[in-house]
């Protein structure tokens, strides 16, 4: 992943914009802490099993910091550390009071047992429990990482600093998690989209058609949520590969078959398609929902969608982006598309800290109008600055993070 | 270019005040040399040869490591007079930028002068002096310029842009 690189080219293509001297530039981008710990525990046959766990603390100018934490191999703090600061313009593009953190272990839990993977859980947070907390950095679910995982470092950061459940956001609804979290990534896209389909007087979802690279939660909720609009999701994929319906999928069954199935190919009533060619469908707007790096200078001349809705991270690459742009095609960028994930922790961290719990209704509400005021900022800065979408997207987030510095005194 | 205007150029650079005789001591002890565009005259930490007069071209200076050109010569100048006076290495990297001819007093021949006493030597090590003189006082100017300049614009940069962030970039 060229995570770090990526950030930073569409960060210093927002600073030259604003005409950022060098050492401001260098301010903003150097973390503000950055932890390497040794998480080793006892495996199930009695070996001792070592691994590294890090946590990277980008900005803490605008709040408490916020962002996922990973089990994968290639977690590293390299990594953690572009992502960490992805998270720091994330969480200022829709306004949230948070800076921006990411973290995780290098470990590939499918080789851990449960038993395993909660020692390992219980350990980090041992391990990492001075510098987390509910007004210092609070973690979140993110590559193979879920709501029990969160439960666990709830249930172990308590254990040492007494009930704490906003220390952690994502966790299981029965557990202080909240309600509508789950959707929030998807329904957040759905809204981006709405927002700037509404302002570019090119009307509402229904009727238009989509293509879906990755159905997992995000991909899966967009889906829905563009199908129950009247969208005509006419191609979806996964790991396994994809099936397409010119006359539009039916979304609730194919997510029926892809539960019993644990893949969306086969779908009754369908045409198979691979991920690449799903890329280069004739839709009015592609979703890359899945990986990074997806729309490359390699494909980026075939792609013939009109927007490109980023539900996934990084999914285009900067010389893609550039491309795009070239060719006209409207790119509404992660930073601002998947804010709804994080956005709706902030829901959770907030309800937990109220110990008042929201109905799924006031989530949403509060959700819309958040993702609603981020648009009508990027908007206006698109326009008055003749910028795309994603330098607006940056130029909003390192205005608002550089003002929160500068008050409080560099 | 024919070994007269060579030596036409030389007592221009080298020789000014020299009588008929002292000049032509100090030309007898020179000998030519070329260097094609884009080739090292001298590198920065070799041994030096000598005193080097530029008769036609081009070279750059250059400090080795940061690669930076410190300055553009032109035809016709003087070369090499820190390490000849200094007798160390090469303070910085000479290329020739177009072709280039040059005449070289060399370090042994000057050093041999020196040694028999030759006027003819000691008034060349003033005329040095004096291109040191006039090269000093360009660096001390630059060296005001440059220290008067980089950090107040600096502070005014940066206090320009803390005050853009709450009007141009507040959105």
């Amino acid at each position: 992943m060229s995570g770090f690189e990526d950030v930073n080219y569409y960060f210093r293509k927002a600073a030259r914009v604003m005409d950022l001297s060098v050492a401001v530039e260098r301010m903003l981008v150097t973390p503000y802490r950055e932890v390497k710990v040794d998480v080793s525990i006892t495996l199930d046959n009695g070996e001792l099993g070592t691994f590294i766990g890090y946590r990277v603390q980008h900005d803490r100018s605008r709040g408490p910091m916020k962002g996922g934490l990973r089990y994968h191999p290639t977690v590293d703090l390299d990594e953690a550390l572009g992502l960490a600061s992805l998270m720091t313009w994330k969480t200022a593009v829709v306004n949230l009071p948070y800076g921006g953190a990411k973290g995780g272990i290098a470990v590939d839990p499918k080789n851990l047992s449960p038993g395993e993977l909660e020692r390992l859980t219980r350990k980090f947070v041992q391990q990492i429990h001075e510098i987390i907390g509910p007004q210092a950095d609070i973690p979140a679910p993110d590559v193979n990482t879920n709501a029990q995982v969160m439960a666990w470092i709830m249930d172990e950061y308590s254990r040492l600093h007494g009930f704490s459940p906003a220390v952690v956001t994502g966790k299981p609804v029965e557990l202080f998690g909240s309600r509508g979290r789950e959707e929030a990534t998807g329904r957040g896209a759905v809204f981006a989209l709405e927002e700037y389909l509404r302002d570019s007087g090119q009307g509402e979802i229904g009727g238009k058609t989509f293509a879906i690279q990755g159905f997992g939660n995000v991909g899966s909720w967009a889906g829905r949520f563009l199908h129950e609009r009247g969208g005509k999701v006419i191609a979806v994929s996964d790991v396994k590969g994809g099936v397409q319906n010119p006359e539009g999928l039916d979304v609730p069954r194919l997510i029926a078959h892809q539960k019993q199935q644990n893949t969306v190919t086969g779908f009754p009533g369908s045409d198979p398609i691979s991920n690449d060619d799903l890329l280069l469908l004739p839709v009015d707007v592609l979703v890359p929902a899945a990986l990074g790096g997806v729309i490359t200078d390699m494909n980026v001349k075939d792609v013939r969608a009109r927007l490109i809705l980023e539900a996934a991270n990084a999914p285009t690459t900067p010389e893609a982006d550039e491309a795009l742009v070239k060719r006209g095609i409207t790119v509404l960028p992660d930073i601002y598309v998947n804010a709804g994930g994080v956005t709706v922790s902030y829901f959770e961290w907030a309800q937990n800290i109220q110990q008042f719990t929201w109905e799924e209704d006031k989530v949403n509400a509060e959700l819309h109008r958040h993702m609603r005021d981020a648009y009508a900022t990027l908007a206006r800065v698109v326009r008055e600055r003749k910028v795309s979408f994603r330098t607006a997207a940056f130029i909003v987030a390192i205005g608002r993070v550089g003002r929160a510095t500068v008050l409080r005194g560099v | 270019m024919t070994p007269s205007e060579a030596s036409k150029i030389v007592r221009g650079v080298l020789c000014r005040g020299l009588s008929y005789e002292q000049t032509e001591q100090i030309l007898k002890a020179m000998v030519p040399v070329g260097a094609e565009a884009g080739t090292a005259v001298f590198k920065e930490g070799e041994r030096p040869q000598g005193l080097m007069v530029l008769l036609e071209g081009t070279v750059e200076v250059i400090k080795e490591g940061g690669g930076e050109t410190l300055a553009t010569i032109d035809a016709p100048t003087v070369l090499g007079e820190i390490s000849l006076l200094m007798e160390g290495p090469h303070t910085a990297s000479v290329r020739a930028k177009t072709a280039c001819e040059f005449s070289l007093l060399t370090s042994t021949q000057f050093h041999r002068l020196l040694r028999e006493e030759s006027l003819a030597a000691y008034k060349v090590i003033a005329i040095l002096a004096e291109v040191l003189a006039r090269r000093l006082n360009r660096m001390d100017e630059k060296f005001v310029e440059v220290s008067r300049k980089t950090p107040s614009t600096h502070v005014e940069e940066l206090t320009a842009f803390k005050q853009k962030l709450f009007t141009e970039w507040s959105f």
